[in-house]
């Protein structure tokens, strides 16, 4: 077949390479655009948290339609998890979820994150990237939640932005 | 004392004794229903966008009633509030005010001019409504799976209150319109099954809880609703028998049942049986479903509660319900999509004449034309919505008698023969294969339920027959036999040609038709050039016989020509058969090996193949020409035209076959 594997799929990462890296730029653009337009008196922090808001909403109700309960809760927990995790994955990062010890929680591990690399080409504090991610994931759980009728929450226990060389995330199902 | 409102005499009908399950009276209520018959209550967007209603809606539902021969015919729900978070289709009939009384009397008095009885639906749609405004209401405020949904808010209990009174006036003035039997919708998502269901209610107060909790509001709008019936009008509910949401912790099987009970308990004079919601991930009402596969809720039903049963989905042929009906598992056969698709349907069992039944292909455009806010359309029937129209719902003799050569056998052109003919022309029907149906010989053979496609073609060769259509099969029309027969109008109805595989020969290129007729040599390893419906039945055809398949094509997405009520059914089954495809692709180079893809944005993909099978269409032009040169009239249908599906194929067929 006339056909070279190596040149072909090293298009194919190029491009994807490329289009990851834009994700990060154009966040951080317009929080540079949004932040001129809020003017003085406006906390970047408070815009960077409210973007991460309007972003998890989003992606929640994304996972909507991909997430079921058919197998239980240890699974749907599980693949929740990983659907975290993914978010990264598809930026560029690498991450993974496993279980934890107690049925009712998953770990969610990113050893590797482009979003301080991009945050410190805009002058973004780690502080603000930390929060910013929390945030995100918290809010990407605020509708999966009330539609499996299931309250879930995070806790960051390390975070990259923080200078603790990885992040690791509790999934986990709060106590009624 | 039990009334009955016209009277029917079946005995002579061969129907009556075929099936005479069907045609034996029952009583619900006061009231006594001459037949086991039922048009359940469908949204047909027809109505006006205030919510009045219109002459099409009033003609659309004549002609179901008369198709129930004295049996019970539901006008679609109406919804009930002036802020229209109810209503879910942007043509649903109001009732929220007595200003709509006098239009919807218009339809009380057709279903009643065709001696059947007129029923009323009173129908709020709950989180799948708002259509028209920002936000639903519901129970709680469960966030939305389809994002084609509005937002839910939570309703307050005033706002319960007021929605069950509004239920109690919109019953009232549908009794005072003139219907004689009342109903609460309650299925597929509607406001009732959010109550009722533990997966969109969350409350707390008595409105929620466990299932008698979750019933409290259904009780209520019953009792409401059985105070303005009084004695004289019926009043039924239609609820889940099972959800079909275990995905989102909808309820169990048992709920559902106990559902029922407290419905009859709170006075309920029958129970309609309906199961899944729009928001369920499993199939329910599509063809790949099996005739009769959810009889045996009703005979679940039958278990929980002492007042008649109905129950619609998937019973498309009368000795099914029939049958079911002499084993006691039911007690009356609703109908929705096949009367759609044949309004005359149960009409035309009672008078023996089962094979000029047009039968639902249960494809669901009709749906997913009404989720998309436009008028009610049926794949197979052309004159569907179209009812006020005398040129399609009655087409007249023509006024000059022609002869009319029809060149190919297939839907398009049977469907525009008979027509034809009806109207009084000479029709001659040609076609080089030795039987009917055109390319649907093989389009039937592809899995999960086409087979069904075939009811379209024995329809129209009965019609044919019944009109006189002379055939010539096993006969290729070429130039000299136009010009030796001379006709006065030539329809070309031949079906697609299938241009040559794009990136070159392949030493095993097969054709689809051949494939499917078991006439090609197919190997382990199979690319599918093409990614509309011929492609994919025939993807499916070959997976489901083991082989390695991928599925490569021009459109953006695989079954690009497909509904998207029926095509999540097909995306479905290629994951599950391991069918991959490549969309909005080419294919650039064929080797020995395979082929290479280029993709719209210029990358690369190899796929090793053994067997290439084209499923390319394009618009036949063959003969053109020929009949032009000869000045004789000429029409092109079906694929011949533009290569599309049997929808487009039927409705060219009907609507050249009406005004040749």
């Amino acid at each position: 077949m006339q056909f070279d594997a190596e040149k072909e799929i090293g298009k194919v990462l190029s491009g994807l390479r490329a289009a990851q890296g834009e994700i990060g730029k154009t966040f951080y653009r317009w929080r540079q655009v949004a932040l001129e337009y809020a003017g003085d008196g406006v906390e970047p922090l408070d815009v960077g948290l409210r973007a991460a808001e309007v972003f998890g909403k989003d992606v929640g109700k994304q996972l909507l339609p991909r997430l079921n309960w058919l197998k239980g809760e240890a699974a749907f927990l599980l693949n929740l998890g990983r659907a975290l995790a993914n978010l990264w994955q598809v930026d560029g990062g690498v991450a993974t979820a496993e279980k934890g010890e107690k049925p009712t929680e998953v770990f969610i591990e990113c050893t590797r994150d482009p979003w301080p690399t991009w945050a410190k080409e805009f002058d973004v504090p780690m502080q603000e990237v930390a929060l910013t991610r929390e945030k995100m994931l918290r809010s990407v759980l605020e509708d999966v939640s009330v539609f499996f009728n299931i309250p879930l929450d995070i806790e960051v226990e390390k975070a990259i932005p923080r200078g603790e060389g990885m992040w690791r995330i509790r999934l986990f199902k709060k106590e009624e | 004392m039990a009334k009955q409102l016209f009277e029917w005499d079946y005995s002579s009908y061969p129907g009556g004794k075929t099936y005479p399950h069907l045609f034996k009276p029952i009583q619900i209520g006061n009231l006594i229903v001459p037949n086991r018959i039922k048009y359940a209550a469908t949204e047909d967007n027809l109505n006006g966008r205030d919510g009045f209603v219109t002459d099409a809606g009033v003609a659309y539902m004549r002609e179901r009633a008369k198709g129930v021969v004295g049996g019970l015919c539901f006008m679609q729900g109406v919804y009930m509030d002036e802020k229209r978070q109810g209503q879910g289709y942007v043509g649903q009939a109001a009732c929220w005010d007595d200003k709509f009384v006098p239009g919807l009397k218009r339809i009380a008095d057709a279903i009643h001019e065709e001696k059947a009885v007129a029923g009323f639906q009173l129908m709020d749609c709950g989180r799948v409504g708002a259509v028209d405004v920002e936000y639903g209401h519901g129970p709680s405020a469960v966030p939305q799976r389809l994002r084609i949904f509005r937002p839910v808010k939570e309703m307050t209990k005033d706002e319960i209150k007021e929605m069950i009174q509004q239920h109690v006036d919109a019953a009232r003035r549908g009794i005072e319109a003139g219907f004689d039997i009342m109903e609460i919708s309650g299925i597929v998502g509607y406001l009732v099954s959010n109550f009722i269901s533990s997966y969109t209610n969350r409350r707390t107060d008595e409105y929620g809880g466990d299932i008698r909790g979750r019933m409290r509001a259904v009780v209520e709008i019953i009792q409401g609703v059985k105070a303005v019936c009084g004695s004289d009008v019926p009043l039924g509910i239609r609820l889940c028998a099972e959800e079909l949401l275990d995905d989102v912790r909808g309820n169990t099987p048992e709920e559902s049942m106990e559902t029922y009970k407290i419905a009859e308990e709170a006075g309920v004079d029958y129970i309609s049986v309906t199961l899944g919601w729009q928001e369920s991930i499993y199939p329910v009402i599509s063809r790949d479903i099996p005739m009769g596969n959810w009889i045996h809720l009703a005979k679940r039903a039958k278990a929980h509660v002492k007042v008649p049963v109905q129950m619609a989905y998937r019973l498309f042929r009368p000795d099914l319900p029939n049958k079911a009906i002499g084993a006691g598992e039911l007690d009356q056969w609703e109908m929705c999509r096949s009367m759609i698709a044949d309004p005359l349907m149960p009409k035309k069992v009672l008078e023996g004449k089962e094979d000029e039944i047009r039968h639902c292909v249960a494809c669901n455009l009709c749906l997913a034309r009404l989720f998309r806010d436009a008028p009610m359309t049926c794949y197979i029937n052309p004159v569907c919505a179209h009812e006020t129209n005398s040129e399609f719902a009655d087409p007249q003799p023509a006024e000059e008698k022609k002869e009319i050569m029809v060149v190919g056998a297939g839907p398009a052109g049977l469907e525009c023969a008979y027509m034809a003919a009806k109207r009084g022309h000479e029709v001659h029907v040609y076609d080089k294969r030795d039987n009917i149906g055109g390319t649907l010989n093989e389009a039937r053979k592809a899995p999960y339920g086409d087979d069904e496609l075939w009811t379209c073609v024995e329809y129209q060769q009965k019609m044919c027959e019944l009109a006189g259509v002379t055939f010539h099969l096993g006969t290729e029309v070429n130039e000299d036999l136009i010009s030796d027969e001379l006709p006065d109008a030539v329809v070309l109805a031949t079906g697609p040609v299938y241009p040559a595989l794009p990136g070159g020969p392949h030493a095993n290129g097969v054709n689809l038709l051949d494939v499917m007729s078991g006439n090609a040599q197919v190997g382990e390893k199979v690319v599918i050039w093409g990614n509309r419906k011929p492609g994919i039945g025939c993807a499916l055809y070959l997976a489901k016989q083991g082989k390695k398949v991928t599925l490569v094509g021009r459109e953006k997405t695989a079954g690009f020509d497909v509904n998207p009520s029926f095509k999540w059914r097909y995306m479905i089954y290629l994951r599950q058969n391991g069918v991959k495809a490549y969309n909005d692709c080419e294919i650039e180079t064929i080797t020995d090996e395979g082929i290479i893809i280029r993709t719209f944005d210029g990358y690369r993909i190899p796929v090793a193949c053994d067997t290439i099978v084209n499923s390319d269409r394009a618009a036949n032009e063959a003969l053109k020409k020929v009949v032009q040169s000869e000045g004789i009239e000429l029409f092109v249908i079906g694929d011949a035209l533009v290569p599309r599906n049997l929808s487009s194929a039927v409705h060219d067929g009907y609507r050249i076959g009406m005004r040749i």
